[in-house]
């Protein structure tokens, strides 16, 4: 079947139209169309949270999205969290706190953090921990990421 | 279970079919039947495409039509959900939270956030896996899916429509248009325990339990639902009849606990064994009825 379909997206700002496969996945759209390279395929079956994004203000997995499902959709990756040389709140914090070790699922754990920050500022550690369950450390991290968090939504309520 | 490709990283092809309308997603299915898979969350339908357990020449993309998209209560006749609700919808809903705290308690222990805010519930209950967390939350409020094809509509009751390991009643022609939760009984409480290694796991055994006026035997109301243990969601119907006699609870709670186990057939599996289900079903029925009905 060479059915091909043209969406409408907007990534971090930038609004394109591609043409799709029905079974291309948002994540794959991200990566070859709009070369964002921080979003990673895991397990592409939804369970180890790698492919995180934020569409339409939900943190969701790009590998579970179909492209043409996100036809009109607004993303945001960690490449629209800042400018060169200028990180955000969650990026500084997670800078400060060692918030990651290889740094393969940094970009996933920035997304869910940077949710937590801006949906609830007052999230207690059993709250960060329920929301980070949608995303899988290889090194076993959290410790860090969970602290990362906290003073990120610190940070936050100082600026 | 069958031999999966778990290494497929592209999806299998298929057409996209997105309508707008009920009307013209009647005539699809009736078009296309069992080669139309219907896509709401797509949280069980692209894993299954990936793993090469589902191969569907056509996927139906129901989330443009905007009359499914239905979340309305109405004092006296319940809650009706559409089948493009998510679970996080239905998680962030305080009535729910307020009016059916089983089903928000079930809803809120599937997978994880990033999940919820795709999958939905009509989602949960159509790909009638025996894990499914909603359904004995919905089992215990008497839940009704309402299934509509071109011939029209018909109204099941959750109790029947499941039919065996992802089998259910459903045609081929048909979709779930809505899922309808009566008005709970006044006063009634109660939850969902979760058996699990780690909060995104799919559970071990899952138990609903729901209870009304645990001091009245006459107004008294006691359900049980489980899943995990039967090739389907498990409502044990003898239980509510067993709890109006005018008997100490303590008795009482004993006997539920026995007509359970002997209504429950539990496999071992990758995540427990048959045993270990069974010992779950025992002690977690029992401290739950303890909890809910105020027995020391």
């Amino acid at each position: 079947m060479a059915e091909t379909i043209t969406i409408r997206l907007k990534v971090n700002g930038v609004e394109k139209e591609v043409t799709v496969k029905p079974n291309e996945r948002l994540l794959d759209v991200l990566r070859e169309k709009f070369y964002i390279n921080s979003v990673k395929a895991g397990c592409l079956r939804g369970e180890c949270g790698i492919c995180t994004v934020i569409m339409n203000g939900k943190l969701v997995k790009s590998c579970l999205v179909l492209a043409p499902e996100a036809d009109g959709a607004e993303i945001l990756t960690v490449e629209g969290l800042s400018r060169p040389g200028k990180p955000s709140v969650v990026q500084r914090a997670f800078i400060e706190k060692f918030g990651f070790q290889c740094g393969f699922c940094t970009p996933a754990f920035i997304m869910a953090a940077y949710w937590i920050v801006e949906n609830m500022p007052d999230a207690s550690e059993k709250e960060i921990k329920e929301i980070l369950n949608s995303v899988i450390c290889r090194c076993t991290g959290y410790k860090q990421i969970i602290e990362a968090i906290k003073y990120a939504i610190e940070l936050k309520k100082q600026a | 279970m069958r031999t999966v490709l778990a290494f497929r990283t592209i999806l299998p092809t298929f057409m996209y079919h997105r309508p707008s309308s009920l009307a013209e997603l009647l005539e699809l299915k009736a078009k296309l039947g069992k080669d139309a898979a219907i896509l709401a969350g797509g949280t069980d339908l692209l894993v299954d495409m990936k793993m090469g357990v589902k191969r569907p020449p056509h996927v139906i993309d129901i989330k443009s039509i905007k009359e499914l998209h239905v979340l309305e209560y109405k004092e006296g006749s319940g809650l009706i959900i559409g089948p493009t609700v998510t679970l996080r919808e239905l998680e962030t809903n305080s009535l729910l939270k307020e009016k059916y705290p089983v089903l928000w308690d079930a809803v809120r222990k599937i997978a994880d956030i990033a999940l919820r805010e795709r999958a939905t519930l009509a989602g949960n209950i159509a790909n009638a896996s025996p894990a499914a967390d909603s359904a004995p939350a919905l089992l215990v409020y008497d839940a009704k899916v309402e299934l509509t094809s071109v011939d029209g509509s018909r109204l099941v009751p959750l109790r029947e429509f499941f039919t065996g390991v992802k089998k259910t009643v459903m045609k081929e022609n048909e979709v779930i248009t809505k899922i309808i939760v009566p008005e709970p009984p006044a006063g009634a409480k109660g939850e969902y325990f979760k058996a699990v290694r780690s909060a995104e796991d799919l559970a071990l055994v899952g138990i609903a339990a729901l209870v009304a006026n645990p001091n009245n035997p006459a107004e008294r109301v006691v359900r049980l639902a489980y899943a995990s243990v039967a090739p389907t969601p498990v409502y044990v119907r003898e239980v509510e009849e067993l709890f109006k006699k005018d008997e100490p609870l303590n008795k009482l709670i004993k006997e539920a606990v026995n007509i359970v186990l002997s209504k429950v057939s539990p496999i071992s599996d990758v995540r427990a064994t048959r045993e270990y289900r069974l010992h779950l079903v025992k002690y977690v029925t029992a401290y739950l009825l303890r909890k809910l009905l105020g027995v020391k």
